[in-house]
């Protein structure tokens, strides 16, 4: 099929969705009460996007979510390396991450709010927790998938450690790695939402999971809109880098 | 006759042998004790000569490679090359091409060929130069913007044999460049790197598992026996050069494969 049909059918789908949320409510064979039509939601956006109350909220969760993602991706990776390149610390840990990784983290939620409150730092500290596991777990991937004879080929040719580390290693974890920051963002934001969600005074997490306790759900929807957004447009920038980088891979 | 003139200029630039191995011998540590995997190697190889190494699978013979590249530290024994000790890899005075995938994928041909210039911070211009002269060489102008996916076998290996030589060392060592090719592919391979020996001079220690191929290429056949790998045999080729094709039918030919299968196959 060409690229040119697959997109247009892609439109239609997307048409198809669009309309039938605002077409099934109003028409009541689904309960707008349930589902409110998609005129409403996008009014009601408005509206929440206009509140400063809501504004706040985003700051909030924007700023929990990125600096979660400054501290869980380096750490992460520079202890998925050490796993990967040191014989013993990977020997000793790699179990235990492995099994850790397997936990559904929100277990540890109440441990988290006992530790830091609910407030800025545990939303943080939660979120990187809930991470950093497939950070670890991905960096070790991006770390075994460098090829031994590259390495070999490079050292034939006098390559210095440095050398190696930036004209070998670094291209080809790249594609792993792009990759690892893509699947950290779902895991990190999701590790916000869940904590806002669960114990909080603010964040898009927190308002939303009040709008759906009191029925509000024109309200509801258009946070989950926001959130959507926020998500595809970080996937798109990724997946715009790894195109970028990725001209070589067949 | 061509041929004799470039291996007495060979000679003229070193004085004696590119490639001198004495007594060099290597022990593995291996899970289950040491393996002793390479006893007893001498060789002299004058410079301009192509020498191949043959020998059954497992006898040492990429570890010897390895050694002679500077990459590994052998037991004992002494290694020269070009009059002096190699303890670590010197592109100055050896190129190593290595059997297929050692092209990295993110980098085009021409680039692959200029990486070992690049580790030495070459100006651009110059390397990319050197680089495209080197792809002309191997009868690869104008592929120098491909991707290696974008590459058959051999092309691969041309840019390969490029990268090896881009930085004009003395010495070429190969390890079973063309094991991965096909037959016809490989035949044509053999024939242009000798056609690029002629017109380079380089000395070249060349690897392979087949017979046809070593008597093609090669000056001197060195043959291995099973591990721990020794010297078996040094046969002499004394076919003409040019090689062509149609020697490959000759009984001169044939004897000498008869020759160095009898050492390979009574080995137990
Ligand atoms: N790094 C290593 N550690 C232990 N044993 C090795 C290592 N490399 C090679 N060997 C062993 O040494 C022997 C020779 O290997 P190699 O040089 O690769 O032989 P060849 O290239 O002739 O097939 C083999 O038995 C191999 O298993
Ligand atoms: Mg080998």
């Amino acid at each position: 099929m060409s690229t040119a049909a697959v997109i247009l059918i892609r439109i239609a789908l997307l048409a198809a969705f669009l309309g039938a949320w605002e077409f099934l409510p109003r028409t009541g064979i689904v309960n707008p009460m349930l589902l409110p039509p998609l005129s409403l939601v996008i009014e009601t956006l408005g509206d929440i996007l206009g509140r400063g109350d809501f504004r706040e909220a985003m700051l909030v969760t924007t700023a929990e979510v990125l600096v979660a993602f400054i501290i869980a991706v380096p750490l992460g990776g520079a202890i998925g390396v050490l796993a990967a390149e040191h014989a013993y610390f990977g020997a000793i840990f790699r179990p235990m991450l492995f099994y850790v990784f397997s936990i559904p983290k929100s277990i540890f939620l109440p441990m988290f709010i006992l530790a830091f409150g609910i407030g800025f730092e545990q939303k943080v500290a939660y979120a990187t927790f809930s991470t950093i596991f497939i950070v670890i777990m991905s960096a070790s991937a991006a770390v075994e998938s460098v090829k031994a004879d590259y390495v070999l080929v490079a050292q034939s040719y006098g390559a210095t450690r440095a050398q190696i580390l930036r004209r070998i290693y670094i291209p080809s974890m790249m594609p792993i790695l792009l990759e690892t920051l893509r699947i950290s963002m779902i895991f990190n934001f999701t590790g916000v939402m869940i904590a806002e969600m669960y114990a909080s005074r603010t964040g898009v997490g927190h308002m939303i999971a009040n709008w759906g306790e009191n029925f509000m759900l024109p309200q509801l929807f258009a946070g989950v809109v926001v959130l959507a957004v926020a998500a595809m447009s970080f996937n798109e920038l990724v997946r715009y880098m790894e195109a970028r980088c990725s001209t070589w891979r067949s | 006759m061509q041929h004799m003139a470039q291996l007495s200029l060979g000679q003229e630039q070193s004085q004696g042998a590119a490639v001198e191995v004495r007594g060099l011998g290597h022990i593995y540590a291996g899970r289950d004790g040491a393996v002793p995997a390479l006893t007893d190697i001498d060789l002299n190889v004058p410079a301009g000569r192509f020498v191949v190494i043959v020998g059954p699978s497992g006898c040492g013979k990429t570890s010897l490679l390895m050694m002679l590249a500077g990459l590994r530290t052998q037991t004992s024994g002494t290694i020269l090359v070009d009059g002096r000790s190699i303890a670590t890899p010197d592109p100055s005075r050896v190129g190593v091409v290595f059997q297929e995938a050692s092209l990295y994928p993110w980098l085009t041909a021409v680039e692959n060929v200029e990486f070992p210039l690049v580790l030495k911070n070459a100006p651009r211009d110059e390397r990319r130069a050197r680089a495209e002269a080197m792809l002309n060489l191997v009868g690869l102008s104008g592929f120098g913007g491909r991707y290696p996916h974008e590459l058959s076998g051999g092309m691969k290996q041309r840019v390969s044999i490029a990268r090896g030589l881009v930085q004009d060392p003395p010495v070429l060592l190969m390890d079973e460049p063309f094991a991965a090719l096909d037959e016809q592919t490989r035949m044509t391979m053999g024939h242009e790197l000798l056609r690029i020996w002629s017109q380079t001079s380089k000395t070249v220690v060349f690897i392979t598992h087949s017979l046809t191929e070593a008597v093609y290429l090669a000056d001197e056949v060195i043959v291995m026996s099973a591990r721990p790998g020794r010297i078996l045999d040094r046969v002499p080729i004394d076919l003409p050069r040019p090689r062509t094709y149609q020697m490959m039918a000759t009984d001169v030919f044939g004897a000498l494969r008869e020759r160095i299968w009898h050492q390979i196959r009574d080995v137990p």
